[in-house]
């Protein structure tokens, strides 16, 4: 029996093969979900899908570096910044 | 729709949601723009048709226009305030020029060492070239030579003796 605290499913358990060619299960911290466009919800490109501890790295690698970028794909913030112009213009 | 001296939105990557002018026509998808950058961050590059939202304004411009030009332009028609651009100060534009004048030098730096580098690695292989035939007659001397140095051992072989006999005197 495994310890109470490893009992939770808060922990991913991952199936290992050892050295002795044993099985075992390792229990790991859960990834967290998908970036997803904030207006259509498709998964976005250009963001890893890591825990904050493994996401030492640079700036540009984040995230695209566009406006909205990690926020909106690229297909909804055209349409917003042509949204905001049109209205611009109609004032 | 797309002439020289039309104002675009540029609707795609890093330098989305900024307002630029066109200064040129390369064909049918193709454009060159500029913000100018000191006044919207916008870089004078190619750019696809595609990726600009045109403006009902367009300024009377030359084709190939410098950026001091199209913002004496902006001044005139008094863009800065319809389009809610901030007007670049004195210090922006000569910063910026700064910039260009460094990229530019490290530019003709790179040219050089690119230039000095295929020179050499052309004369390197010019070398290797003529190389191989020299190497073919060089082993014959060397075989001479290790015969002379053979007589030169010799003598050393007959000081040995010398030492042996030092121990003798002594008794």
């Amino acid at each position: 029996m495994v310890r109470p605290a490893l009992r939770s499913r808060s922990l991913r358990r991952v199936k290992r093969k050892t050295p002795g060619k044993t099985h075992k299960v390792h229990y790991k911290p859960k990834k967290p979900s998908i970036a997803r466009c904030a207006i259509c919800k498709k998964p976005l490109h250009g963001v890893p899908r890591e825990r904050s501890s493994k996401m030492r790295i640079a700036r540009t690698k984040k995230k695209p570096t566009r406006p909205y970028g990690g926020n909106l794909c690229s297909s909804c913030m055209r349409t917003r910044f042509k949204e905001k112009l049109y209205k611009s213009e109609t004032k | 729709m797309m002439d020289i001296g039309r104002i675009c939105l540029k609707t795609a990557g890093r330098e989305a949601g900024s307002y630029c002018i066109i200064i040129k026509k390369i064909d049918d998808k193709f454009v060159m723009i500029t913000g100018p950058r000191a006044a919207t961050n916008v870089r004078r590059r190619k750019c696809n048709i595609a990726h600009l939202e045109p403006l009902p304004e367009k300024l009377k411009i030359k084709e190939n226009a410098d950026d001091s030009e199209i913002l004496t332009v902006f001044d005139k028609e008094k863009l800065f305030e319809k389009l809610k651009i901030i007007k670049p100060s004195a210090e922006r534009i000569k910063q910026i020029e700064s910039m260009k004048a460094e990229k530019q030098k490290k530019k003709e730096e790179r040219e050089k060492k690119e230039a000095e580098k295929k020179a050499k690695e052309k004369k390197a292989k010019e070398e290797k070239k003529k190389e191989p035939k020299k190497e073919e007659k060089k082993p014959e001397p060397k075989k001479e030579e290790s015969k002379k140095e053979k007589p030169k051992e010799e003598p050393k072989k007959e000081e040995k003796p010398k030492t042996e006999k030092k121990p003798k005197e002594k008794k």
